[in-house]
């Protein structure tokens, strides 16, 4: 590919600008950041007034959201949330020009942005994520469940005869594991929050995205108390090592609690 | 950037995220700009992965169905106290990936095909008025 050729395409493509997150008016970029898109621009500021926007140039008649275009925008926010307070945004908010960023996104709501943001300096968000081991919860479901057994053994015997039989009897012991899957999920997250009031400022449960998730919740941390949430997580992790997998992500910008007021009390 | 294999390390220290947490995150949360912006917002096509797992299907069922029939019980005792007694003492005798996990990886195929063209997506379109 020629530079002529490159030239070309991006003559007749109009120019928009990516906004990824509000941030205080102070706030610097290491020159030579680069954002979303392919290719990607620039990652700058707009400013106005005490705040500042987070954006880059992207054409509009290429698509985004690639695995590159997705890792770029959370890792831009999690490193800015590191050093300032960030309001960050969902993926995919573009915005005419610089004017209407300064305008419209920012001076039209000043005041609310600088409150959200003076309640999120010195915090910082983390994401408690833990996945069933397969073979133990399998084994936890059967044992406490005789009819699941009985269920199980049944499928066991007719199944070497004929497989098309058993579908029926399939279903039924899924529908049992995946319902008594999901009372563990409730009741391991319940228990994860209990184990945890005492580090964090507020949490809010995600939503399961995967059928073995057990416990899914995002932490609002003040970043004194990080060490200590660390700690108490590797003993919820230790505790539970046989049956489930547990991660903790972060430090990381407080997607979950920007949008309200006031952050929901810890549980 | 690596994927994090579910399954894994674990433990209490913090831990970067892979694709899968990323698209979790900033697809479902952050400020909305719908919310703020009107009249200067520039619809844009977004390829969005939506290789999230369906809970409560049938093939969810289906799958639990298979991965209980293939687990090994047949040295478990049959008295539910005694099936509890093993599992409160750590009974599960291998983590081995089944078809429960191999629904998951649906993403880290994604991400190895990336720039193949095999790439399952849905498409949609945020626009202004």
């Amino acid at each position: 590919m020629s530079a002529q050729m490159t030239d070309k395409r991006d003559q007749g493509a109009a120019r928009a600008v990516y906004v990824y997150g509000i941030m205080p008016a102070d706030v610097e970029i290491e020159s030579g950041t680069t954002g979303v898109g392919d290719p990607p621009g620039e990652v700058r500021v707009v400013r106005s007034g005490e705040l500042a926007a987070l954006v880059s140039d992207v054409s509009t008649d290429r698509p985004l959201g690639r695995p590159e275009d997705l890792v770029t925008h959370e890792d831009l926010l999690d490193a800015s949330a590191a050093d300032v307070p960030v309001l960050p945004l969902r993926f995919g908010a573009v915005i005419s020009s610089d004017e209407a960023v300064a305008e419209e996104l920012l001076a039209a709501h000043h005041d609310e942005f600088m409150t959200a943001l003076e309640q999120l300096e010195g915090h910082a968000e983390y994401v408690l994520r833990g996945r069933y081991v397969q073979d133990a919860i399998l084994r936890e479901v059967i044992s406490e469940d005789p009819d699941a057994r009985q269920l199980l053994d049944q499928i066991k015997n007719v199944g070497k005869a004929n497989e098309m039989a058993t579908r029926e009897l399939r279903m039924q012991i899924g529908e049992i594991i995946n319902n008594a899957v999901t009372i563990k999920r409730e009741a391991d997250t319940l228990a994860a929050g209990d184990a945890l009031a005492g580090h964090v400022v507020a949490s809010v449960a995600r939503p399961p995205t995967h059928e073995l998730d057990a416990v899914h919740v995002a932490l609002f941390v003040d970043n004194s108390k990080a060490a200590d949430l660390e700690r108490a997580v590797e003993q919820m992790a230790s505790d539970w090592s046989d049956r489930i997998d547990l991660r903790l992500l972060g430090p990381m910008a407080a997607y979950d609690f920007v949008g309200t007021a006031n952050p929901a009390p810890g549980a | 950037m690596t994927v994090m294999q579910p399954g894994g390390s674990s433990g209490g220290r913090p831990q970067p995220s892979g694709l899968a947490d990323v698209i979790d995150t900033i697809l479902d949360k952050g400020l909305v700009i719908d919310a703020y912006v009107r009249v200067s917002l520039v619809g844009i096509e977004l390829l969005t992965i939506d290789a999230r797992v369906v809970i409560a299907s049938v093939d969810t069922y289906l799958r639990f169905a298979e991965a209980v029939n293939r687990l090994d019980i047949s040295n478990d005792k049959e008295t539910l106290t005694d099936l509890v007694g093993d599992v409160t003492q750590g009974g599960a005798k291998h983590k081995t990936k089944g078809a429960l996990e191999a629904a998951g990886d649906k993403l880290r195929e994604f991400t190895d095909a990336q720039g193949n063209g095999d790439r399952a997506g849905r498409r949609s379109s945020r626009g202004g008025d």
